[in-house]
């Protein structure tokens, strides 16, 4: 396989295309015919799944740090340049990236009855914008693709969503760029001190990153900035209101981009660039208690909440809170098992919650409600239904033998030594997802079928199974062997630990005036 | 390079070429009027005289740019560098869009006094006087000239009450802000005894500014402050926007401001670069207050104009921060910011214009519900401009905002920065909820909107694409503005200049 990938020179172009293709697709849908729109979306989103494969093997993991580097110089005056990357952390998020769109494309041809060409035509680009922000190694770059994905997911939201979609989209919209909007002139001040000290004027994420320590006595500052981006998008409770109108509104694909890949580059922009800048602040005693506080009032509260939920779509996106809450916790905990384990809660999330969100909209197409208390006994009408309903919740709870509980089985693993009492209340969370899923469950699929209008259900279609299909495999196979993705995940993840070293004197906030330079 | 004496009658005829050009070109179309000022025919002719004679204009300042000439000694009346080609340049855009906009407007308004056309010409010759004045005293007569002008055109709708509403209170309000400008000139000149403001430069030199001095600038600033409807010298903008036809409400938004943004830069930077301590708090004052005031007022806006017309103050509160800085790299930031601002303004209103069914006020967010699906192009661009407004990555708006905000980090300073970006986040407040009424509201019950004609659908198509263009590609324009603006001397150097 390797030697095929290198002798159509894969590395050379694989990213380029990898962000260039769904932009041209875009443009062919819109030009396109009505009724051709899903097709061809399906098409492009297909070749960009199988494009995106080879990087499986093109992606040399082993030395942990980024491969296929490139870069265009964009505006030289400013030191920008188009440079992109990728490593054995953004190489899992660009892959399930690419592995949901087909999905989500495949999973809206019934859904969606309006506006098509702009529908798919959304996806794509939305798709461009969230891979850019993976693969991008200049924060301008980056910051551009940060803000272009907000685009196309406050159309589909506003556009196709549900009743109360346009303050779902405007609340989304302005959450995210508050964050980011303050990202900027962390970004832009970071950029200016580096160069006053080196005198380079790059945006280079290399030399940032090699020059951060340089500008200590802005750390908290700037960790400010680029943190509260990240945090509002994770998000961290208490930034976490947007999320359940967004994913509640949302249309079905858009709540699955959302909850699966969007919400996940919150963390990565903590892996990649908040931490690694700026660990001696990130890791310092107060925001590491402060974050990981923050974390399990997110686990706990999460759970609560979604226990309480009427519509069930609600209680899976507070069960986001909570999972994510997870991640946080074993980013922070900083040992090698914790964060892989937070990868790998980004990668379950993605693949558990995805299908969740996918099962709700095709239960939501049968009867128009997402209420739990309008269903009951269907398992006997939808069997297929169930089952993958079943294991999907089974996931997201943790049951060992699905690959929800390896991402958090190692967080909680790699946090004990450190953190056993936030362990001990983590853990919780674990028995409230239990709780609050199965009893969803019971109250769905399970109980007495007594309503009428239940008992002539349809069971999942052939197109339903397809999209279901690869869902369902990748999680009982990243349960029973997640070696291949550990190992590969692992010296990146050791890299990262290198460079997320707070030092010998982590700064502590309010007292840092005295370590200025 | 060629040097050029100013002070005969061959060489400073040659350095204001484009303006000589332009001002005949006026001359011209009045003459013609004489004779055909009847029909629609009479206006339209009058309407592609005056576009020849701005690129003419265009032709002459392009021969300008190229031929590099350099003054010999000082420049005494007018400027003779880059950073003048540059906003001439971007003053001639905004008026052959306004009269390409103007084409169908005026006939579909029954507003057929071709005299419009030599007004407008009229007008953009005093923004070009005032942008490249070098003396206080042909900044005013060019302010003076733009005035008197414009005045007339915001009356020009003799029918409507709001416009001769507007036309009489941008009078009067304009009037007040002409005398602060020529008392504080005079206050100046006892001060120092020039008007040419390089000279006030030199002779204000390092010491203490006298307090003569100090109270003229303030004047000055007060002046300016209206002109470009700074808070708190913003409370005509609202109703002088909304009351004047749509182009010329555009070309305010754009011509006025840009000339007097540009104004104000060499006036601060070439004339009181030694008082950067004393005018910047003020400058910073007023910043914050429009960016503030402007962004949380238009909130509340339904009429698209209106909203405009506010948001148009908060970005006179963005250029303010630039200028703020003191530093080239703040004036090519204005520069920049400027054109974005231009040709973003010009494509939204040529859209309200389009939009605007004949008789009617204005356009609310009401009435352009759906219009993604009746009109998907124009959504487009609207969108497009309202994003752009907005700072939105993509656009040249995201652009010009990314270049003040750099300029303002290069002083060392964030606080500026910090609540520049605030604003813009409440500012997607209005702006949003335009896209979200056209594609995300059902239609609501009203006539289609009118067919475009070929030039307003050329303007909208050319600077809705510039804009988008440069968005992702700014390199050109950026070199542009960054080199224009290096020749303002007195700009204080910056010692950590990002770009050198």
């Amino acid at each position: 396989m390797t030697d095929f990938l290198t002798s159509v020179g894969y590395g050379q172009w694989i990213l380029h295309a990898l962000i260039a293709l769904p932009v041209l697709g875009a443009i062919v849908v819109l030009f396109g015919t009505t009724a051709n729109a899903k097709r061809i979306g399906l098409v492009v989103a297909v070749l960009e799944f199988i494009l995106s494969i080879g990087l499986w093997w093109a992606v040399d993991t082993r030395p942990g740090t980024m491969q296929l580097v490139a870069a265009i110089p964009w505006i030289p005056t400013w030191g920008i340049s188009y440079r992109v990357g990728i490593d054995g952390i953004s190489l899992f998020m660009v892959l399930l990236t690419t592995m949901l769109l087909p999905l989500c494309v495949l999973s809206s041809f019934t859904y969606i009855a309006k506006r098509e060409k702009a529908y798919y035509a959304l996806l794509l680009l939305l798709t461009t914008g969230v891979l850019g922000v993976f693969i991008s190694l200049d924060l301008f770059v980056f910051y551009v693709f940060w803000e272009l994905m907000l685009i196309p997911m406050y159309f589909l939201i506003g556009i196709w969503g549900g009743t109360n979609r346009l303050y779902a989209a405007i609340k989304f919209f302005v959450f995210t760029m508050a964050g980011s909007l303050l990202m900027l002139v962390a970004i832009l001040v970071m950029v200016y001190r580096i160069r006053v000290v080196t005198g380079v004027l790059s945006f280079s994420y290399e030399h940032l990153l090699l020059n951060a320590v340089k500008v200590r006595s802005w750390s908290p500052w700037l960790f400010g900035g680029f943190g509260l981006a990240f945090a509002i998008k994770v998000p961290i409770f208490p930034f976490h209101t947007w999320l359940p109108d967004a994913h509640v509104e949302a249309p079905t694909a858009g709540s699955v981009m959302l909850a699966s890949v969007l919400l996940k580059m919150g963390i990565y922009g903590f892996l990649r660039f908040a931490i690694p800048f700026f660990p001696s602040v990130a890791l310092g005693p107060d925001i590491t208690a402060l974050v990981i506080g923050l974390a399990l009032i997110g686990i706990i509260y999460g759970a609560l909440v979604a226990m309480v939920q009427p519509d069930i779509k609600k209680l899976v996106a507070y069960s986001s809170v909570s999972h994510l809450g997870f991640a946080m916790l074993g980013v922070w905990a900083g040992s090698v098992q914790s964060v892989q384990g937070a990868l790998m809660v980004m990668i379950g999330h993605g693949f558990s919650t995805g299908a969740l969100f996918f099962l709700i909209g095709m239960l939501y197409e049968r009867r128009h409600t997402r209420e739990i208390s309008a269903y009951g006994g269907i398992a006997r009408v939808v069997p297929l239904f169930s089952v993958i309903l079943m294991i999907a919740s089974l996931s997201s709870i943790g049951l060992p033998g699905l690959n929800g509980f390896i991402g958090e089985f190692l967080i909680l693993l790699g946090s004990f030594r450190n953190h056993p009492v936030a362990v001990g209340l983590a853990t919780t969370g674990v028995i409230f997802a239990a709780a609050y899923l199965l009893w969803a469950l019971q109250r769905l699929i399970f109980n007495r079928l007594d309503k009428p209008e239940n008992s002539s259900l349809r069971d999942l279609t052939l197109r339903e199974v397809l999209v279901m299909a690869p869902l369902v495999i990748g999680i009982v196979w990243l349960g029973l062997f997640p070696g291949p993705v550990l190992r590969k995940m692992e010296p990146a993840t050791k890299r990262y630990l290198e460079l997320a070293d707070p030092g010998i004197h982590p700064i502590k906030l309010f007292s840092f005036a005295d370590k200025s330079k | 390079m060629q040097t050029i004496d100013l002070a005969t009658a061959g060489g400073a005829t040659l350095a204001l070429l484009p303006e000589v050009v332009l001002t005949g070109a006026a001359l011209v179309v009045l003459l013609v009027l004489s004779w055909r000022h009847t029909t629609a025919e009479d206006s339209r002719l009058a309407g592609y005289l005056s576009l020849g004679g701005v690129g003419l204009s265009a032709v002459a300042l392009a021969y300008l740019w190229t031929a590099d000439l350099q003054p010999l000694g000082l420049a005494h009346m007018i400027a003779v560098d880059t950073f003048r080609y540059a906003a001439v340049a971007i003053i001639l855009i905004a008026t052959a869009a306004t009269i390409l906009l103007s084409l169908q407007y005026v006939e579909r308004e029954r507003l057929l006094a071709p005299e419009y056309y030599c007004l407008i010409l009229l007008a953009a010759t005093g923004m070009m006087y005032l942008a490249g004045a070098t003396d206080l005293i042909v900044s005013f007569l060019g302010l003076e000239v733009m005035s008197v002008a414009v005045y007339v055109l915001v009356g020009f709708n003799r029918g409507s009450v709001f416009s001769a509403e507007a036309a009489l209170k941008y009078f009067l309000i304009g009037a007040f802000a002409s005398a602060f400008l020529l008392y504080g000139i005079a206050l100046i000149y006892g001060a120092t005894g020039t008007t040419n403001i390089m000279e006030i430069g030199a002779r204000l030199g390092q010491g203490n500014i006298p307090v003569l001095g100090a109270l003229g600038l303030g004047l000055l600033l007060i002046g300016f402050g209206f002109k470009v409807a700074a808070v708190p010298f913003h409370m005509w903008a609202p109703d002088v926007y909304d009351g004047a036809p749509t182009p010329i409400t555009g070309f305010m938004a754009t011509g006025v401001k840009a000339a007097g943004v540009i104004a104000l830069t060499r006036i601060l930077f070439d004339g009181f670069s030694h008082s950067i301590d004393l005018w910047q708090p003020v400058v910073a004052a007023l910043a914050i207050a429009s960016m503030v005031l402007g962004n949380l007022v238009a909130l509340s806006q339904r009429s698209l104009k209106r909203m405009l017309a506010y948001s148009s103050i908060a970005h006179a509160g963005y250029l303010l921060t630039a200028i703020w800085t003191g530093s080239s790299l703040g004036a090519g930031a204005t520069l920049l910011y400027i054109l974005a601002y231009v040709l973003t303004t010009l494509a939204t209103f040529g859209i309200l214009a389009a939009l605007g069914r004949g008789g009617e006020r204005d356009v609310t967010l009401d009435t352009i519900a759906g219009l993604g699906a009746r009109r998907p192009w124009l959504a487009f661009a609207l969108s497009a401009c309202m994003l752009s407004l907005l700072g939105f990555p993509g656009t040249l708006g995201f652009i010009g905002k990314w270049t003040i905000l750099m300029a303002i980090v290069n002083q060392a300073h964030a606080a500026l920065g910090i609540i520049l970006v605030l604003t813009s986040l409440v500012s997607a407040g209005y702006y949003l909820p335009v896209i979200m009424s056209m594609y995300m509201k059902p239609a609501s019950a009203t006539s289609p909107e009118g067919k475009m004609s070929g030039a307003g659908i050329a303007v909208i198509v050319v600077t809705v694409g510039l804009l988008l263009v440069f968005g992702f590609w700014p390199g050109p324009v950026l070199g542009i503005a960054t080199n224009s603006a290096r020749v303002l001397s007195g700009a204080v150097p910056s010692v950590n200049a990002l770009v050198r």
